[in-house]
């Protein structure tokens, strides 16, 4: 067995799924067996995915821990790396490091209401909790997701949605911002701070968990404070440039924070007391 | 108390048996009229009138490019394997007491919590050998952190020049008492008149408590001091390259889509791809954050994170910045 930690398992591509425009899913397994079977993970926690010959590329783990012999990543097609991984087939080999970082303390939060808000490509992490929470539901009170994206084409997991829509425990605001709205469209029009807050989850007894662009977030955290959610009660998790993900090649730090070590998961007080390094 | 004495006779002697066992002997030479650390295999090249050599000798515990893995791309699937550090005794030999102190801050990075064994293996088989000064010039400001030419920690023998050009040798380690032990014919017993040592003077306009807890209060981060001290950096990242205790690298692949060589290569927190996303944003999109970043490291999180040393003051990024951006002015700034 090697120490080497810089050296990536080997996956297969299982299956991939078009998500949106530019943005898919891998359905990824194990080359190695045994791995297979004791791979473990929380929810929240991120990987390094290698396109050999061009490098590596960070995203967080998109599938639930609950759902074991496979994980699953979202990416949006956008550098040297995520361009190159954008080419492989089903049945292709790519490398993974990880699980790193921390989690969402989902073992904390029983008896609560959780309200999920997401934009955009911000889903996939918050997807793995969602899935999480689903797949113990009795364990926790309300379920609302509220997410958004520019168009409706844009809107990732759209067979997920529908069936987190159909579901009687999971209440589901989908929203798109205006323009972004096709003749079809039965969801809302609107940012997502905005949706969110005439949606009006009570902050009693609940926990929010989201993750969007920067912008958004900003907004968000806004809208949760006047909704009445303590920072505490806030989730979110952190996007920052990694090469290592281990604590050693220094470019993820947000001031004194390493992201990858330290992070990605974060309240809301916490993100507040950091340097501002965004 | 000198344990020993190196003459210069036997430094030949000391180099050839190094090389001899497999070993790297590291040591002062002269190349295109600098003085920097290479591997020497005979006494007569090295160079023992210098302050200090122009790269630090962290490029042998962290070199500047380095194979973790080989891949090829086969039809069905991919070949993957892992490189493995040979730790081979690397000797390193005049090194100064200041970047012997950088060590362990190294090692503080590459072994939180997951252990970089292409650092520690080569770190394990590091023998420091270092030279106390006799020389310093203006860039030189060890006093000023709290260390000296008197200073032991990380060397495993701290050695003393005599009048007649011989080294009283002082084992710190039990590496280095092995490494005499193991060496004994070019060490001998004896004594000699030692070179009187050079204190460079300490900077009395800086004081690092002071540096520190400016640091550490949040509302002077965003002050505008930061872009008027440091406007003129110019991203080259040459400070990083030469100092002891900068770390940063980056993982890439060279070669091809089907046949390549997994790299860590030396990266700068001066450059300005280095933290950026791809969605375009980057969190240090001026240089004013990339050097804050820097200085951040040096007397913030090195010494708060990893209770180690983030600059030991051995002026080489005064020395070679181009458009000399002065670090103790910084501190000197903050020390008001
Ligand atoms: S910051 Fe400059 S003076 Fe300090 S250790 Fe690094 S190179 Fe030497
Ligand atoms: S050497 Fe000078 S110009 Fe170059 S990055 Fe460092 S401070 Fe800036
Ligand atoms: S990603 Fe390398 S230090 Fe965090």
């Amino acid at each position: 067995m090697s120490n080497n930690i810089y050296l990536p398992h080997l996956v297969t591509i299982e299956d991939i799924y078009e998500e949106a425009p530019d943005v898919r899913s891998f359905r990824l397994v194990f080359k190695d067996k045994a791995l297979r079977e004791s791979f473990d993970f929380k929810t929240g926690q991120f990987g390094l995915y290698s396109a050999f010959g061009l490098g590596e590329s960070t995203f967080c783990i998109a599938s639930a821990p609950t759902r074991k012999g496979y994980i699953q990543c979202t990416f949006r097609k956008s550098g040297r790396v995520t361009g190159g991984l954008s080419e492989l087939s089903i049945g292709d080999t790519m490398g993974f490091r990880g699980p790193y970082g921390n989690f969402f303390p989902v073992d904390e939060w029983k008896g609560k209401n959780l309200v999920f808000i997401a934009g955009g490509i911000g889903l996939p992490p918050v997807r793995s909790v969602i899935w999480n929470c689903l797949d113990r539901r009795e364990e926790f009170g309300d379920i609302t997701v509220v997410y958004g994206a520019r168009t409706v084409a844009d809107l990732v997991y759209k067979n997920e949605l529908q069936h987190w829509g159909d579901r009687n425990d999971v209440r589901l605001i989908q929203a798109v911002d205006p323009g972004g709205q096709t003749e079809e469209w039965q969801g809302k029009v609107g940012f997502v701070p905005t949706v969110l807050e005439e949606a009006a989850p009570k902050a009693e007894n609940t926990v929010a968990v989201t993750c969007g662009p920067p912008i958004m977030i900003k907004f968000v955290l806004k809208a949760l404070e006047k909704l009445g959610f303590s920072d505490e009660a806030v989730y979110t998790t952190l996007e920052n440039k990694m090469k290592c993900g281990v604590g050693k090649c220094g470019r993820c730090n947000v001031g004194d924070v390493y992201v990858c070590k330290e992070g990605p998961v974060y309240t809301a007080a916490e993100v507040k007391r950091m340097y501002n390094d965004f | 108390m000198a344990d020993r004495i190196l003459k210069k006779d036997n430094l030949g002697k000391l180099v050839a048996s190094v090389n001899g066992n497999g070993g790297r002997f590291i040591a002062p030479v002269l190349d295109a009229r600098q003085v920097v650390f290479k591997d020497v295999t005979k006494a007569e090249e090295i160079v023992t009138e210098y302050i200090l050599a122009r790269n630090s000798y962290k490029e042998y515990v962290f070199p500047q490019t380095e194979v973790v893995a080989d891949f090829t791309v086969e039809k069905h699937g991919v070949d993957l394997k892992s490189r493995e550090v040979e730790a081979r005794e690397t000797v390193v030999f005049g090194a100064r007491p200041c970047e012997a102190a950088s060590l362990s801050s190294l090692r503080a990075i590459f072994t939180w919590d997951y252990i970089d064994e292409f650092y520690t293996k080569r770190e394990d088989s590091l023998v420091v050998v270092t030279v106390a000064c006799t020389k310093a010039d203006d860039a030189c400001f060890c006093t000023t952190v709290d260390l000296s030419p008197e200073s032991r920690a990380g060397s495993d023998l701290y050695l003393l020049e005599t009048e007649s050009g011989d080294y009283m040798v002082e084992a710190i380690t039990d590496k280095g008492r092995a490494f005499v032990e193991k060496y004994k014919g070019a060490f001998t017993e004896g004594s000699g008149k030692a070179k009187t040592l050079v204190m460079p003077e300490k900077i009395g306009t800086i004081d690092l408590e002071k540096v520190s807890a400016r640091l550490k209060d949040k509302n002077h981060y965003d002050d505008q001091v930061w872009a008027r001290l440091t406007r003129k950096c110019i991203g080259c990242g040459a400070c990083t390259f030469v100092c002891p205790t900068c770390h940063c690298f980056d993982i890439t692949d060279e070669g091809t889509q089907f046949a390549g060589e997994r790299r860590k290569n030396w990266d700068a927190c001066q450059f300005d791809t280095f933290t950026l996303h791809a969605s375009g944003h980057n969190p240090r999109h001026y240089q004013h954050q990339r050097w804050r970043n820097r200085f951040m490291c040096k007397f913030n999180y090195y010494p708060e994170k990893f209770a180690s040393k983030g600059c030991v003051g051995c002026g080489r990024c005064i020395r070679v910045c181009p458009v000399r951006l002065d670090i103790t002015e910084v501190m000197e700034e903050f020390s008001r």
